[in-house]
């Protein structure tokens, strides 16, 4: 079936399976910046935004998404990059398989609001395991990246 | 999971009659839970054209559509208004952001799960589920009755009340399920649930009674409580540490709330 929605600020037409889900779609289509973890909505590597929300890819089925905006990693690249220098200051990467997930989710939560507590950044990060760091030194991250642009 | 047909449907009739017409025809929440089976469905029935994402303050309760998703409703101010906010303190802790924002109420109360925070929490209050076509039934009476409803849940009915509330979702990790939750509610009279049994959730309608008709003494109550409910084992836990732990929290609830 044809699916029309908008990735990345480009208009898309993809050819997909009734049944098949969005990560698989992205990656198909060459979008390999979202990563396939768990494959079983518990582990927010796949994490896209769907209309500004995180959403898991490795769940929702790509028919589901006809008409919205969809955004990866490549949309906010500036911003990533950015984001990764508080990262590595703090030790909260290192094989980088999570990196573009929590990127992702940063920029929504940043958003959603701009000035979280530490609480409300744990909150929102807790979705996405990193197997290599962990949510302490990637929330001491996300406080001082958001701190910083107060 | 496999699917065959994916159908946008144009109104509730054709979703329906959809559904009705082969037990391979599914109805799409979020379809999280959906994904988890490997079978086969035929026709998989989207009812995201439908308006029913939405969550309006009526008079007397607030009707929460079948395809808000659970993040919504746990943000929603509305929500947060219902018993001091437990409502949408039960579902913040269901996993992250991203897993919330595609999971529905319709799904999570249509499904039963044994495991529900989202029933246990709502069983806390009056609810009446709404289905297409034409049929009310509350929420107590739908986790009694064996089986699933023949009809699509559209609305999700949850009676005002401002009751002193306390609700308790133990787990091992940030994203488990949970080993055992309550929920304790006091407006006028007490309701007391306890769920991940590991069956679905269960009211203890011996010790609410003993409580709603004078009864003062919280151990009594406890116990009351702790001999009507069924706990069992699972992977996760005994039913021997499942009973010990609605020991600690129901009296934990129970002196909160009085
Ligand atoms: C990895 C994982 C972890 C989870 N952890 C927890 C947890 O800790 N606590 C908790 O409470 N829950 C948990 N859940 C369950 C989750 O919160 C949802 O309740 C569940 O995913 C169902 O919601 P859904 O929108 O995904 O439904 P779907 O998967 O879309 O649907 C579920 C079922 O309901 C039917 N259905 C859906 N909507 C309707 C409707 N409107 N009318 C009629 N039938 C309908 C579908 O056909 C299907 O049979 C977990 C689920 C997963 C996958
Ligand atoms: S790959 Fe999607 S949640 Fe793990
Ligand atoms: S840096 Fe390796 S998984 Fe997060």
């Amino acid at each position: 079936m044809e699916v029309k929605f908008n990735l990345n600020g480009l208009d898309v037409v993809y050819h997909v399976k009734p049944g098949e889900y969005l990560l698989d779609s992205l990656r198909a289509n060459g979008v390999k910046s979202v990563k396939k973890g768990c494959n079983a909505s518990a582990c927010g590597a796949c994490t896209v935004l769907v209309d500004g929300k995180p959403t898991l890819s490795c769940s929702v089925l790509t028919a589901s998404i006809e008409g919205k905006k969809v955004m990866t990693v490549e949309s906010i690249q500036e911003e990533a990059a950015e984001l990764s220098e508080y990262f590595a200051k703090e030790g909260a990467d290192q094989c980088g398989y999570c990196s573009a997930s929590l990127a992702l989710v940063v920029h929504a939560l940043k958003e959603e609001n701009p000035h979280p507590t530490r609480q409300e950044i744990t909150d929102y990060l807790v979705g996405n395991l990193c197997r290599c760091t962990g949510l302490q030194s990637q929330g001491n991250a996300v406080e001082k990246y958001l701190g910083g642009k107060k | 999971m496999k699917v065959n047909e994916y159908v946008r449907a144009a109104s509730l009739k054709e979703a329906y009659s959809l559904k009705k017409s082969s037990p391979k025809n599914k109805i799409l929440g979020g379809g999280l839970w959906l994904k988890k089976g490997n079978g086969e469905v035929d026709k998989l029935i989207d009812l995201s054209r439908l308006g029913l994402d939405q969550i309006k303050e009526e008079k007397d309760y607030v009707s929460v559509g079948a395809m808000v998703t659970q993040r919504a409703f746990e943000t929603s101010l509305i929500i947060k208004k219902i018993g001091g906010g437990v409502l949408s303190d039960a579902v913040h802790q269901i996993m992250g952001p991203a897993f919330r924002n595609s999971a529905t109420i319709g799904g999570s109360v249509y499904g039963k799960y044994g495991f529900s925070d989202v029933i246990t929490a709502l069983l806390g209050f009056k609810v009446d589920l709404v289905f297409y076509p034409e049929e009310v039934v509350s929420l107590d009476e739908y986790v009694k009755k064996p089986g699933f409803a023949d009809g699509i849940l559209t609305e999700v009915r949850i009676y005002k009340s401002s009751a002193k509330s306390f609700f308790k979702k133990v787990k091992m990790t940030a994203l488990d399920y949970p080993i055992l939750n309550v929920c304790v509610t006091k407006d006028k009279d007490y309701r007391i649930v306890v769920g991940s049994r590991p069956l679905v959730a269960y009211l203890c309608e011996g010790a609410m009674k003993y409580l709603n008709e004078g009864g003062k003494d919280v151990d009594q109550a406890v116990e009351l409580a702790t001999q009507e409910l069924k706990l069992g084992d699972s992977m996760s836990a005994k039913g021997e540490y499942r009973s010990h732990l609605a020991r600690v929290y129901l009296k934990r609830a129970l002196e909160e709330v009085k």
